[in-house]
C-alpha cells in the first residue's frame, strides 16, 4: 500500500477532529475526498504533511513503508510527499528561485541523488511556468508576495511539478480560481499524472473533479469517512449536497 | 562614589576644566543628577539598564601612547584609526581633522533638546577626554573609515565629535566598534549638514560582552541636505544608540535605520527624537531588532511636527522577532503633530517567528533550522539590500552568518 491511513484519530485544544478515520491509496491512484465545511478535510491534510499543532490519539499512518509519523515535517516532503495549501503563506523577502532551488536539493540530497545546479535549475524552472502560463517576472519575486488568489494557487501547482511528489496533496486548490485559471492549474496536475505517483484531492465541489477525474471519491463528515465509491458520488453531492450523509 | 565626588576627583583629567564657563555648565549638570537621581520609574529610556555600572564608575583615561592613523587611502578616500577616542590632527583641501575645542562643546551645550533630558549625554559632557572634530569642506564628496580602538581594560571614554559638512559636500562616514576589553565608551556625535549637504552613516558594532557602548548622536539638518543613519549592532555588549535629528530648514530629510542582532543576556536599547522644524521635511525611521536567549532590547521613537513644518513626510516603523519565549522587545512610537497638512504615520509589529511560514518551507523538504534562518535574513532582507557599498554588504554579510551560526 502506498498510502494507509489506520483508525486515526486526531485532536487539536481538546476539540476531537479526526475519527477513527481510514484511507487506503495505491500508486497511480487518484483520491478525491469532498465534505462540507468543518468536516476535517483540511486537518487530514496538514496531518499528512506533518503539521505540529494537532494531537494525534489513535492509529497509524504507512508512507511507503514509513511510519508517517516518524519522519518530521521536511522529511515527509523529502520522501515524496506534497501539500498544496488551501492558503500558501506569504514570505516576503524569500526569494521564489532560490528557495524552490533549495526545495528540489533537499529532496535529491535524501535520495542520494546528484543536486541540481544553478542553470539546470533555471531552465527547468522557465520550462515549467511556461507550461502553467506563468510570467517569468513573477518568479523574481518573493514567496507567495503580492500574489492573487489565481496566481497562489498556480504557483504552488509550479512548485509540485518541480518537485515531482509520488503524493500530491491538494487542498481546495480549485478555491478563489476563475474558470480559465482552473483549467490552467488542473491542466498542470493531468500533466503530473503517472502510474507511478498518486493524488489526494480536498474539495467542496465536482466542477474539480469533471477536470480531474478521481479513481475514488470518498465522503468525508464528522472527522471520518461515511462513503466511498466512484465519481458517480460527487454527481449526488452536486445534486443533493452533503446533508444526506450528515 | 557618587558623581559628584567622582568628577571632582579626576577634574584635573578631564577635557576644558579650566574653561569657567564650562565649569559652570558642569556644575549645573552635577545638579541635575542630584535632583534627579536617574528616576527609572519615570524615564522609560533607562529600561533595562544597569544603572550602577553607569553611575558609581571608576573613572579611568590613559592619553594613547600610540598615535592615531589617518591615511589618504585614495583620491577621496580616509582611513582614520582612533584611540582611547583621540584621533590625529590633519589637514588637506578637502579636509580638516583637529582636537574639539573649548567653543566645540560651548557650542552643543546651548542645545538643551538632549540636556537634561539624557543623563548620559550630562554624563559625557561632564567627565568628558577624548574627541576630535571633522570638518568636510565646500563641494567635496568624502570617504571616511573610522575603526574605534581601546587600548586598555577598565578605561571609561568620554568622547565628544563634531562633523561639519559644509555647504554642497558630501561624506560615507563607516565607522567601526569592535571592541574586546572591558571598557566603557561614551560618544556623542554632534553632526552639521550645511546647505546642500549629505551623510551617508555607517555604524557596525561588534563589541565583546564586557565592553558598554553609549552612542549619541545629535544631527542638524540645513535646507537640502540629507543625513542617513544606518546602525548594525552585532555587539555581545550592552548598546544604546540615541538619535536626536532636526530638520531645521526646507526640504531636508533624516533617514534613520537600526538593525540589532541579540543574544544571551544582552540588552540594546535604542531611541529616536525627530524635529521638523522646517517645512518640506521628511523623516524615515526603520529599527528592527532580532532577539534570542534571554536578550532586551527598547525603541522608543518620538517626531515632533512643528506648527510651522507644514508638508512634512514622517514615518516610523520598528519589528521585532523574538526567538525565544524569554526574549522582550518593547518598542513606543510617538507623533506629536502641530502642523495639519502633514503625512505621517507610525507602526510596530513584534512576535515570534511565523510558524505558518515555517511550516510551509517545511512542507517543501527545508529543514527548521534552515527555514528559521531564511526567514531571519528575509526579516531584513530589505535594509540589507539597501546598502548601496559592496564593502559594508560584505561585512554585514559576514556577520550575520555568523549570528545565524548560533541559531538554534
Amino acid at each position: 500500500m502506498f498510502l494507509e491511513i489506520k483508525d486515526l484519530s486526531v485532536k487539536i485544544e481538546n476539540k476531537n477532529i479526526l475519527k477513527s478515520l481510514n484511507l487506503n491509496i495505491n500508486k497511480g491512484e487518484v483520491h478525491a475526498i469532498m465534505g462540507p465545511n468543518g468536516s476535517g478535510k483540511s486537518t487530514l491534510a496538514n496531518v499528512l504533511a506533518g503539521k505540529e499543532d494537532y494531537e494525534i490519539l489513535n492509529g497509524r499512518i504507512n508512507f511507503k513503508d514509513n511510519n508517517l509519523f516518524d519522519l518530521n515535517i521536511e522529511e515527509r516532503a523529502q520522501e515524496g510527499m506534497f501539500l498544496a495549501f488551501q492558503y500558501p503563506v506569504e514570505i516576503p523577502g524569500v526569494n521564489i528561485t532560490p528557495f524552490l532551488h533549495s526545495a528540489i536539493n533537499s529532496k535529491r540530497k535524501r535520495m542520494s541523488e546528484e543536486e541540481i545546479d544553478n542553470l539546470s535549475f533555471a531552465k527547468l524552472l522557465k520550462s515549467k511556468a511556461s507550461d502553467l502560463g506563468i510570467n517569468i517576472d513573477m518568479l523574481k519575486r518573493s514567496v507567495n508576495t503580492g500574489f492573487s488568489g489565481g496566481e497562489k494557487k498556480r504557483y504552488e501547482i509550479l512548485q509540485m511539478s518541480i518537485l515531482n511528489p509520488d503524493l500530491a496533496i491538494l487542498d481546495e486548490t480549485d478555491s478563489g480560481l476563475d474558470i480559465d485559471a482552473l483549467k490552467i492549474v488542473t491542466d498542470g496536475v493531468n500533466k503530473l499524472k503517472t502510474k507511478d505517483n498518486s493524488f489526494l484531492i480536498i474539495t467542496h465541489y465536482q466542477k474539480l473533479l469533471d477536470y480531474i477525474k478521481p479513481d475514488y471519491v470518498h465522503v468525508m463528515v464528522n472527522g471520518s469517512i461515511v462513503k466511498s465509491g466512484g465519481y458517480e458520488i460527487a454527481a449526488e453531492i452536486e445534486k443533493d449536497g452533503f446533508q444526506k450523509f450528515q | 562614589m557618587n558623581i559628584q565626588d567622582n568628577y571632582l576627583k579626576n577634574k584635573k583629567n578631564i577635557f576644558f576644566s579650566e574653561n569657567k564657563d564650562i565649569q559652570t555648565h558642569r556644575e549645573k549638570l552635577i545638579n541635575i543628577f542630584e535632583n534627579d537621581r536617574f528616576d527609572k520609574k519615570n524615564n522609560e529610556s533607562l529600561k533595562n539598564i544597569n544603572l550602577k555600572n553607569f553611575i558609581d564608575f571608576n573613572y579611568k583615561y590613559l592619553i594613547p601612547e600610540e598615535t592615531s592613523v589617518i591615511n589618504n587611502n585614495h583620491e577621496n578616500s580616509y582611513s582614520i584609526v582612533s584611540v582611547n577616542g583621540q584621533c590625529s590632527s590633519f589637514k588637506d583641501d578637502k579636509i580638516e581633522i583637529t582636537k574639539i575645542l573649548d567653543e566645540d562643546y560651548n557650542d552643543f551645550s546651548k542645545n538643551d533638546t538632549i540636556e537634561n533630558n539624557d543623563h548620559f549625554v550630562n554624563l559625557n559632557s561632564l567627565f568628558l577626554n577624548s574627541g576630535f572634530k571633522i570638518v568636510i569642506k565646500k563641494n567635496n564628496n568624502i570617504k571616511i573609515r573610522i575603526s574605534n580602538i581601546i587600548t586598555d581594560d577598565d578605561l571609561t571614554i568620554f568622547q565628544k565629535n563634531n562633523y561639519i559638512c559644509e555647504d554642497g559636500s558630501s561624506l560615507n562616514l563607516i565607522e567601526e566598534y569592535e571592541n574586546k576589553n572591558n571598557s566603557t565608551s561614551n560618544i556623542l556625535n554632534v553632526i552639521k549638514l550645511e546647505k546642500n549637504s549629505q551623510i551617508n552613516h555607517f555604524l557596525i558594532q561588534d563589541n565583546s560582552p564586557n565592553h558598554n557602548l553609549i552612542i549619541t548622536t545629535h544631527s542638524s539638518c540645513k535646507k537640502d541636505s540629507t543625513y542617513i543613519q544606518k546602525v548594525y549592532n552585532f555587539s555581545e555588549g550592552y548598546v544604546r544608540n540615541f538619535h536626536y535629528s532636526e530638520l531645521i530648514e526646507a526640504n531636508s530629510e533624516a533617514d534613520l535605520q537600526g538593525i540589532f542582532f541579540l543574544k544571551d543576556n544582552n540588552t540594546s536599547n535604542n531611541k529616536t527624537f525627530v524635529k521638523h522644524l522646517a517645512e518640506d521635511c521628511k523623516s524615515n525611521q526603520v529599527y528592527k531588532g532580532i532577539l534570542k536567549d534571554r536578550s532586551k532590547a527598547t525603541y522608543f521613537s518620538n517626531t515632533h511636527v512643528d506648527q510651522v513644518a507644514q508638508k512634512t513626510e514622517g514615518y516610523q516603523l520598528s519589528k521585532g522577532i523574538l526567538l525565544s519565549d524569554n526574549a522582550s522587545y518593547f518598542s513606543k512610537p510617538e507623533l506629536k503633530i502641530y502642523a495639519d497638512d502633514v503625512k505621517c504615520s507610525h507602526g510596530s509589529t513584534i512576535g515570534p517567528i511565523d510558524e505558518n511560514a515555517i511550516f510551509y518551507l517545511r512542507s517543501r523538504g527545508m529543514s527548521k533550522i534552515a527555514a528559521t534562518k531564511i526567514l531571519i535574513s528575509s526579516f531584513i532582507n530589505e535594509e540589507l539590500n539597501s546598502i548601496d557599498n559592496e564593502q559594508m554588504s560584505e561585512i554585514i554579510q559576514k556577520k550575520l552568518v555568523r549570528y545565524l551560526s548560533k541559531v538554534k
